[in-house]
């Protein structure tokens, strides 16, 4: 059977601003919605000590209105226009962005650009001291009072060492929420939210000439800033862990689970499609190799399932979750899972032929949503400054051999390379 | 550079683009099977969903409560012609995701793949679905996976409110107070028999509908379904509806006691509204303004104006019955109390009071607006279709909703909601730490407290 066309053609126009600011427009008039999305290439990375979850808590306050939009504008307009909207806060990046019926792209625009040139004009303590008590139940709701809610926490502190970037959680911790000051917020958004700091996407319906004109109208008048600053602390921690760090902890957890991290390189080295591929055949899905083995046949997990987090900052990570029966003894769970990642080093080419139909079809779908299409377009722009990797992510994915995946299983699934955070249930507390 | 742009205020819209909701192609097989097609050309993709509405979990008695969703669980185990694991390996390599799970009102299995592949796609759920072969080891697999998953319902705070709170609000007997997926009494007893059975009953062509949303147009669906379908027959039992009687006629007070948790789940409700009442698009304007938007009543306060919570929302889940109408939060434990009264407050003034003309008209805006946001994916696209099919709902039902929204006024909400929402009968459940909580909610005196142990 002929394969279609690898490339998937979705047109696309780039623009920068004077300012800096990099504008993606991505026409598609097929459906009557504009997807709007900005990137600032800042996240919890970038915290300095001391004020862990900052990163965070300024993007609340990114909704508490600015010097045109009252607190809560953002969403009472695109409410009311028939939107929808959020943001949100990860390790390397912050995002922002509201879909919206197409005729409403300049109140879409208007809202982003007033609160990146005209923020702080709106900043009021009271307004901080409320998101803070907002922020402080969205860690108690997410983290505090879920079984395995610190889990990310003991992850980030076995895999990265104290200076790396990525030892910290997004959510961070009470006492450094406690500690965030007006001034904090004034001189992140000083340092971070500048137009040459971002990238502005808009996907759907409406043309490219049109939405550089509008972008050139609300954000062309926002001065630039200066270039942000490196991100803090040692990024290079070296390739591998070198060692198998682990935390056990007796919980109050209804079932034994593992968490394992392994260190793998960033999302832009050239070996991360491998390494996407080998984290797909492990453990996505249930002709996944951990599904079939621990899952099916062996019957010591509920569930098993294996993610490569594509992250920029000196390295990323591959997690695997595996999460066992009340009777599931850890140690034999551990064992499992570990002869599963040593055995990858000899993936099939069935696997990998059928990892690779798979990976396509997913990737196309993930493109239904406008509002997907435009998050992966700014991403695209952020990292590699090149948007029009979307249309070569076929390409990318069929150029993954089973050498490819081989080697990269070789080289990062080893036991010296294995972070082990293991739940055991401390009997019901109640 | 000159003046700027005037930033006083919003802009104003463009022209309106048009949006006409697509077509419905309705047609049935030769097995008699009722299949709806929406083509849409955006992207080379398309979803397939059978939807059989005689093997909901509404449909079982309570003693069995879980077996549709063990049954929809345990059909990854293989059929006749394949086992579980080849079985996983041909929908890989179709590029397909293929899902079963049973709700309330129907099981659902769907799938779907790049347009190139669909019809291998639909071809293997259709093995799966009709041809299961139920090996009693994936049998016992899956029933450990339920029971497993039960358990860790227990220990999740609102997992563990969702399934207490429904249990209070209904009388006992009644399906909609009990877990979606059944109880550890209910589930352990299931076995290959009792699936087999169920799967027997259950999926068959009358009774049941195919919906095909994607680059795809009926013809071709008709000449690939009959093919994948040919030889099925008979029908299913679609049952009643459930009757949804409330557990009590007061409002009372009920806490869960989850010692050391440092939030409370809080659930404020009772009985609410079937899907086919005619208040249906009044009271989806209701309670977009009482808690169904960020910018709502319950959000503006228990949120934004006191920072007791990172979110709070009101529902109606509308099923085929009188599912809960439900105000739902996670709260600092030590303003529980405070929430309680915030909450309850935000209620009873929306009863005695109702919307404002302002809110009403920015709620239907809302809905009416984001119904196409709500149309952008083949599998929402399915997954809307089927619920016409599911609730009776007459073939125009699907184009008139942003009409029926904005006929929707401030009276007409109002009434809706005093019709469904009685605050005075509200049942007021609290996950949390008994100790911290209960003395606080005992001076708030808004009902009886009753503590309970996990």
């Amino acid at each position: 059977m002929t394969k279609p066309d690898a490339g998937l053609g979705f047109p696309m126009e780039r623009h920068t601003l004077g300012n800096g600011l990099r504008v993606v427009a991505a026409p598609d008039p097929s459906f009557p919605v504009v997807a709007i999305n900005l990137w600032y290439g800042v996240g919890s990375r970038d915290e300095r000590p001391g004020r862990t979850g900052f990163a965070h808590l300024f993007e609340h306050m990114m909704f508490q209105g600015s010097a045109h939009v009252e607190k809560n504008g953002h969403f009472e307009h695109v409410e009311r226009a028939g939107g929808s909207l959020n943001g949100s806060t990860w390790y390397d990046r912050t995002n922002y962005y509201e879909t919206l019926p197409s005729h409403h792209l300049d109140l879409g625009l208007w809202l982003e650009a007033d609160r990146m040139g005209f923020m702080l004009d709106a900043m009021t303590q009271e307004k901080l001291d409320n998101q803070r008590d907002v922020v402080k139940n969205e860690k108690r709701q997410r983290y505090d009072n879920q079984p395995y809610g610190d889990w990310d926490e003991h992850v980030q502190r076995l895999t990265w060492p104290e200076d790396h970037p990525y030892h910290h959680t997004v959510i961070g911790s009470m006492e450094d929420l406690d500690a965030a000051s007006l001034d904090d917020v004034a001189e992140f958004f000083r340092t971070y939210y500048v137009p040459n700091n971002a990238v502005l996407t808009v996907a759907g319906d409406a043309d490219p000439r049109r939405v550089f004109e509008a972008a050139e109208h609300w954000f062309g008048d926002i001065p630039a800033g200066a270039a942000p600053p490196p991100v803090p602390g040692r990024i290079d921690a070296g390739p591998v862990l070198g060692a198998t760090p682990r935390a056990d902890l007796s919980r109050d957890v209804p079932l034994p689970r593992l968490i394992v991290a392994l260190r793998i390189p960033p999302y832009t080295d050239p070996r991360f499609d491998a390494v996407d591929m080998a984290a797909q055949i492990l453990g996505q899905g249930r002709g996944s190799r951990l599904y079939r083995s621990l899952v099916r046949e062996k019957r010591v997990a509920r569930a098993a399932s294996t993610y490569a987090l594509p992250l920029v900052t000196g390295g990323s990570m591959m997690l695997a979750f595996v999460t066992g029966y009340p009777e599931t003894d850890l140690a034999e769970l551990e064992a499992a899972l570990g002869d599963e990642l040593d055995s990858m080093a000899d993936v099939t080419d069935a696997e990998v032929e059928r990892g690779r139909v798979l990976a396509e079809a997913r990737e196309v779908r993930g493109l239904e949503s406008m509002a997907q299409r435009a998050d992966v377009l700014s991403m695209y722009t952020t990292v590699f400054d090149d948007p029009g990797r979307l249309n070569d992510a076929v390409t990318r994915i069929r150029a993954v051999d089973t050498d490819d995946v081989r080697a990269v299983s070789r080289s990062f699934f080893g036991a010296d390379n294995r972070a082990v955070v293991a739940y055991r249930p401390s009997g019901d507390a109640s | 550079m000159s003046a700027g742009p005037d930033r006083s205020g919003p802009p104003a819209p463009g022209p309106l683009r048009p949006f006409r909701v697509p077509p419905i192609h309705r047609m049935r097989l030769d097995s008699g099977l009722p299949v709806s097609v929406v083509q849409v050309p955006r992207l080379p993709v398309v979803t397939a969903a059978f939807v059989f509405r005689g093997a909901g979990e509404s449909a079982v008695d309570v003693e069995r409560a879980g077996l549709p969703s063990l049954t929809a669980d345990a059909l990854e185990g293989g059929t006749t012609r394949r086992s579980g694991t080849a079985l996983a390996e041909a929908l890989e390599a179709a590029g397909a995701d293929a899902s079963v799970a049973a709700g309330w009102d129907t099981t659902t299995a769907s799938v779907s793949c790049l347009t190139d592949r669909w019809a291998e796609g639909l071809d293997l759920l259709a093995e799966m679905v009709l041809a299961p072969a139920f090996p009693d080891g994936e049998v016992d697999r899956s029933r450990n996976q339920a029971l497993a998953r039960i358990r860790q319902r227990s220990k999740d705070p609102s997992a563990l409110a969702a399934d207490r709170s429904a249990a209070l609000f209904y009388a006992d007997g009644e399906p909609y107070g009990r877990p979606l997926r059944g109880t550890e009494a209910s589930v352990r007893p299931l076995d290959r028999s009792a699936l087999r059975a169920f799967a027997d009953e259950a999926y068959r062509p009358e009774g049941a509908a195919l919906v095909v949303a994607g680059d795809v147009d009926a013809d071709e669906v008709r000449e690939v379904a009959d093919g994948v379908l040919a030889g099925w027959s008979g029908g299913a039992v679609v049952p009643a509806p459930p009757e949804g009687r409330a557990r009590f006629e007061e409002r009372t007070v009920h806490v869960i006691h989850r010692p050391g948790s440092v939030q409370s789940e809080l659930r404020l409700g009772h009985p609410g509204a079937p899907r086919t009442t005619p208040d249906h698009p009044a009271l989806v304007v209701a309670n977009a303004v009482l808690g169904g938007t960020f910018g709502s009543r319950l959000n503006m306060n228990l949120r934004e104006t006191r920072g007791f919570t990172y979110g709070v929302r009101s529902q109606f889940a509308f099923r085929r019955g009188p599912g809960p109408f439900t105000v739902s939060t996670a709260v600092d434990t030590d303003v529980t109390a405070e929430a309680v009264r915030e909450a309850l407050g935000e209620v009873l003034r929306f009863v005695a009071d109702g919307p404002t003309d302002d809110e009403v008209r920015s709620a239907r805006d809302y809905i009416a607006g984001v119904f196409p946001l709500q149309l952008e994916t083949t599998g929402r696209i399915a997954g809307r279709v089927a619920q016409l099919m599911v609730y009776g709902l007459p073939d125009d039902a699907w184009t008139r909703y942003r009409d029926d929204i904005r006929a929707v006024d401030r009276a007409g909400a109002h009434e809706a909601f005093r019709r469904w929402v009685a605050p005075e009968r509200l049942t007021v459940v609290v996950v949390g730490d008994a100790e911290a909580v209960t003395p606080a909610l005992e001076a708030l005196d808004v009902g009886p407290v009753t503590v309970h142990d996990r």
